[in-house]
């Protein structure tokens, strides 16, 4: 049935058919496509599916052939080298890539069984099933309460002011962050340090409780007490949602995640168990990534 | 909150659209009135006396100048074309006919008075003393030549005492109208034509060949020695103080509200006064007129007793105030016969008249 | 630079030296460039005080005007009180004047006399008399305009010491008027009349109350249509139009709109308001319309730059949490874009706030003496006010002109006032 569908949706995008060139370098990674993945890329019941995802920047070919499955109440990290495509792959699961004209997608992702590139299919509920956390902390120019309220508010979350009261408190200690800021609730948001404003952005997401939280290397800005703060709240998060994580951050990765998967140049090179990985890559590309010969 | 602004100005919009015709179908309850600037002043003073001193709202006078004004009342009948025009001079053959084209068949022409062109300077020169002749060879693109002979020549003079040895030696520098304004027109007809007439071949030229006529006559110069000043004649009396050698051309009201910093030239031998200008002995003086549109009174509520306000001896008598405005009163026959005329409506009829 | 390429081997020289050697020059340039910067500000501040001085130096007399107090007798025989519009009111006038000067017989010296007082004041006791009855078989003092010619003598504009021919005011008129002065009855006061009377012929009676009320009028209509149209406009440009030809074609149009000289659009407001659509000549409903289309261009174009200006992480933000485009448009990019939106809009229309090209064609150039009440009156606006009053012959009329000019500077002062405030309260939100 999936499959079928796949093969579909494909053959109806004509644009792939002949063309898709091979990469640029025309060196060994192009030898990894979808059949080329290292690793185990696939499992059992997947709470989303990606098939031969390929995704274009007008011209520029930056996500190739992409083929992953994502566990449910999984930690998925993907790490690679910058401008491999991480965030560009990451935006595909929650179609934020939509809002950027020159970029087409082809192939199927399906979100519980559904493809959320189908026609029918309405991005308002989308996004808000599947959250996102972005790379640069982007607070609302609001306080900091109506950062938080707004999902809820939009989405007709809180039947009362007493609920949207609780589901502000509950995402800001999530988050981390009612400690610091539970006396200040109607400053600015804008007014809280870089970090702060990350956490912040995570709890304005896990206000809407979403399913699968995307987060684009949501601790790039953050010290270490935030960052560990933020990597335990992963870890609770987990219980109830899906997460997928980019980093460039190796420990990171290696602390929070049940998969890791590898990109380079748009193609996903290996995919595994986090601690195998780490202590036994499969590809030279991997093992050269991780032991920091490049990247 | 935007969005709900943005569709009550719709509405509003929407709204006003639809009421405006309907309010503006209903009819108008004041004059409108169009035409020359230089008959504005004069017009505007009957107006808002008229305003003040009846039951009725006071007329809405636009400047559009004489053409202008013309045009538009030429355009058809109903309440939004204009009741009266005024005019710096007399309808045309060409624009009765458009009247008369497009439904105006009945206007009646009122002769109000006179208005006398000045030249004049700043009153720290000598008072100049200029025939006819003299201002159309200072101020002429082509003038005979002056070795004699029915020969033609770009204006080679550059002083006043080139033109005439009589005259003062200062470069001739005259700042007039622009070729749009009424003033322009009359002063090119009754100055330049006037002293281009006194050469007499040109003058049987008129005859025989109109067209070039106009052209020698018409024509005025364009190498520096006229500057055109624009339509304002307050700018062009500053600027005659500013510049003690220069002239101007204007309307004879703002020699009279200024006599006090400029003078007005003798133009053959006769001074601009007011006396001067009534008696006709003052050469360029121009009549003003109005004109009704016979079809609008009774449907325009006023218009009987705004043309005889206009027509009473208290507005264009002697002592009247539009005398005070500087507008030059006609002979008690004239006005008697013009105000006779308007009062019964008598409709104009211009079948050789015109030009 | 150069330097640095014949470099002799003998010295070495390290980067840091380049950097010094090179620093007074950047230092030199930086101060040049600033001091360039201050002559141009200088320059420009000289200009606008100069224009400022010399309006002002020529209007602030026209806030004062010449009156004369008058013992006005509103004796009871000359009132029909069922017509009360018929009595004589310029009797009253000259029955006081003449009691001021009982030597003067002549009947044209009587004129002259008369003549001191504007011939407004009979309308002013007229009015009067309709508002309160109870003035009937009373007596008054009342102070009363003087004509324009005696205004300007007060003022200095008018120089007693030319022969009296050149002179409006005869060498008798001056000798009764310093005899008002003396008595305390002839004097410069506040001119209320200027704030609150239409248009007149007589200066003294002058005033801009109706190109004001025509002016808010045609404002009104402008901003009501121009801001909502502009705004959507630009949003739909900016939000939701697709990039292809006809797009660009229509910002290249817009952006030439923006340039195309104002009286054409009183041309194009001549052919369709009055001649398709039949809207009523001179009226602020169609000068509000004209103007919208001159302001529109100005309008979309800074809205545009004020929406592109908004970060997309802040729309991103919006989209990831799952709102919809409108609310993302309506919740986040319109009240970051509004401060821009806003100051655009003003500017626009400030702009036509000053403009008279295109009215002229429509018919809002003319003498009106009643104030408009309503969007189909008949109306002006103030910069026609001052085109019109600076053509008037009558010398009392210069200095009106220029207080009219700073009655609309003070306007534009006031919306640009009103830009700069906006911006700042919408900013402090980010
Ligand atoms: N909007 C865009 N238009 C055109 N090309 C783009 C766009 N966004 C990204 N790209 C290109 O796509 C490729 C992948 O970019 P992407 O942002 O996904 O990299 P990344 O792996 O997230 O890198 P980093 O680790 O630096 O964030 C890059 O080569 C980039 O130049
Ligand atoms: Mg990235």
């Amino acid at each position: 049935m999936e499959t079928a569908q796949a093969a579909l949706k494909i053959s109806e995008l004509p644009f792939l058919a002949e063309e898709a060139p091979e990469g640029e370098g025309g060196d060994e990674t192009t030898a990894a496509g979808s059949q080329g993945t290292v690793g185990e890329p696939f499992v059992e019941n997947p709470r989303m599916s990606c098939r031969e995802v390929n995704v274009f920047y007008g011209e520029k070919h930056a996500i190739k052939d992409v083929s992953i499955d994502i566990a449910g109440n999984e930690v998925l990290a993907m790490i690679g080298p910058s401008g491999c495509g991480k965030s560009t792959f990451l935006r595909c699961l929650n179609r934020m890539n939509d809002t950027v004209d020159t970029c087409r997608v082809s192939g199927t992702i399906l979100l519980d069984g559904m493809d959320i590139y189908d026609r029918s299919v309405d991005v308002v509920p989308l996004r808000a099933r599947v959250g996102m956390v972005f790379q640069k902390p982007n607070p609302f120019p609001k306080s900091i309460y109506d950062n938080i309220a707004y999902g809820p508010r939009i989405h007709g979350l809180a039947e009362s002011r007493s609920e949207l009261d609780a589901i502000v408190e509950q995402s800001l200690k999530k988050a981390g962050l009612w400690q610091e800021v539970y006396d200040r609730l109607d400053q600015p948001g804008t007014g809280l340090s870089g970090g702060q404003q990350q956490r912040l952005c995570i709890a304005r997401a896990i206000a809407v409780q979403p399913e699968v939280i995307l987060m684009d290397e949501p601790c790039s800005a953050l010290d270490p007490i935030a960052t560990a703060t933020v990597e335990d709240l992963i870890a609770e998060l987990q219980e109830q949602y899906t997460i997928v994580i980019v980093t460039h951050n190796m420990q990171q990765a290696a602390r929070v995640s049940q998969r890791t998967a590898y990109f380079h140049l748009g193609t996903l090179i290996e995919v595994g168990p986090t601690d195998r990985i780490f202590t036994n890559p499969r590809h030279r590309l991997t093992e050269d990534y991780i032991t920091g010969r490049f990247g | 909150m935007l969005s709900k602004d943005a569709c009550r100005a719709i509405v509003l919009l929407a709204v006003a659209l639809a009421v405006s015709p309907a309010a503006a179908g209903q009819g108008r309850d004041y004059i409108s009135i169009v035409g020359s600037s230089t008959v504005y002043p004069f017009a505007t003073t009957v107006a808002e006396q008229f305003g003040k001193t009846t039951r009725f709202k006071t007329p809405k006078i636009e400047s559009t100048g004489s053409g202008g004004g013309m045009k538009l009342f030429c355009a058809g009948l109903g309440i939004e074309t204009p009741d009266i025009t005024n005019a710096s001079r007399r309808i045309k053959k060409s624009e009765y006919a458009t009247c008369r084209k497009n439904g105006v068949r009945e206007i009646t022409e009122v002769k109000i008075g006179y208005d006398g062109i000045v030249l004049a300077n700043s009153k720290e020169a000598p008072r100049m003393n200029l025939s006819k002749r003299d201002i159309f060879l200072a101020l002429a693109a082509r003038v005979p030549a002056p070795d004699g002979g029915e020969k033609l020549v770009a204006n080679p003079y550059r002083t006043w005492k080139e033109v005439d040895p009589a005259l003062p030696d200062t470069r001739i520098e005259v700042l007039g109208p622009p070729p749009t304004s009424g003033t322009r027109d009359a002063f090119v007809e009754l100055a330049m034509q006037g002293g281009c007439s006194t050469f007499a071949w040109i003058k049987t030229l008129k005859k025989t060949d109109k067209a070039r006529f106009k052209g020698i006559c018409h024509t005025i110069r364009e190498d520096g020695a006229y500057i055109e000043a624009g339509e304002n004649d307050n700018l062009i009396v500053q600027k005659l103080e500013a510049n003690p050698r220069a002239l101007g051309i204007f309307g004879f009201s703002f020699l009279d509200q200024n006599g006090d910093r400029i003078q007005g030239s003798l133009v053959d031998g006769e001074a601009p006064t007011f006396e001067n200008i009534a008696s006709g002995s003052y050469p360029v003086s121009r009549p003003l007129f109005f004109y009704i549109k016979d079809a609008h009174v009774g449907v325009i509520p006023g218009m009987r007793e705004y043309v005889a306000e206009f027509t009473s001896d208290r507005a264009w008598g002697e002592d009247g105030y539009l005398a005070d405005k500087g507008l030059i009163p006609m002979s008690a026959g004239e006005r008697q016969r013009y105000a006779a005329d308007a009062a019964a409506l008598k409709p104009l009829i211009l079948d050789d008249a015109g030009n | 630079m150069k330097k640095h390429g014949a470099m002799p081997g003998k010295e070495k020289v390290t980067a840091m030296d380049v950097v010094q050697k090179g620093l007074a020059r950047r230092y030199r340039r930086e101060r040049w460039f600033r001091r360039m910067g201050l002559a141009a500000v200088l320059a420009s501040i000289g200009f606008l005080g100069l224009l400022f001085v010399s309006i002002i130096g020529n209007g602030w007399s026209a806030f004062t005007q010449a009156e004369v107090l008058l013992d006005i007798d509103f004796a009871a025989a000359q009132f029909d009180v069922d017509n009360l519009a018929r009595a004589n009111y310029g009797a009253l006038v000259k029955k006081s004047l003449q009691k001021l000067f009982p030597g003067v017989k002549d009947r044209r010296q009587k004129r002259k006399l008369y003549r001191l007082v504007s011939s407004g004041a009979a309308f002013i006791l007229q009015k009067m008399v309709m508002q309160d009855t109870s003035l009937i078989g009373t007596s008054r003092r009342i102070w009363l305009p003087a004509d324009d010619e005696v205004d300007m003598l007060l003022k200095g504009y008018i120089s007693r010491s030319v022969p009296e021919s050149q002179r409006r005011l005869t060498d008798r008129q001056i000798g009764w008027i310093d005899r008002l002065i003396a008595d305390g009855r002839l004097k410069k006061r506040f001119n209320t009349t200027f704030f609150t009377a239409g248009d007149s012929r007589e200066p003294e009676l002058a005033g801009i109350r109706g190109a004001v009320a025509g002016s808010l009028l045609t404002m009104l209509v402008t901003l009501l249509l121009s801001f909502p149209v502009g705004v959507a406009t630009a949003v739909y440009l900016e939000e939701f139009a697709p990039r292809n030809r006809w797009t660009d074609l229509i910002e290249v149009n817009i952006n030439n709109l923006a340039a195309v000289p104002s009286i054409v659009f009183g041309l194009l407001g001549l052919a369709f308001f009055l001649g398709v659509l039949g809207l009523p000549r001179s009226s602020p409903l169609v000068g509000g319309l004209v103007l919208t289309l001159m302001t529109l261009p100005t309008i979309i174009i800074a809205s545009r730059a004020s929406l592109k200006s908004v970060p997309p992480s802040i729309r991103e933000a919006a989209l990831g949490i799952g709102a919809s485009k409108m609310q993302v448009i309506v919740h986040h990019v319109l009240p970051l874009a509004m401060p821009g939106m806003m100051t655009g809009t003003i500017i626009g229309m400030a702009q036509a706030l000053g403009e008279t090209a295109p009215l002229l064609m429509i018919g809002m150039v003319a003498f009106i003496v009643d104030v408009p009440t309503g969007l189909t009156d008949p109306a002006t606006v103030l910069p026609v006010q001052i085109y019109l009053w600076a053509d008037a012959p009558e010398r009392a009329f210069v200095e009106r002109t220029a207080a009219a000019i700073m009655v609309l500077l003070a306007f534009l002062i006031c919306m640009n006032g009103l830009a700069v405030y906006l911006r700042r309260k919408f900013e402090r939100r980010w």
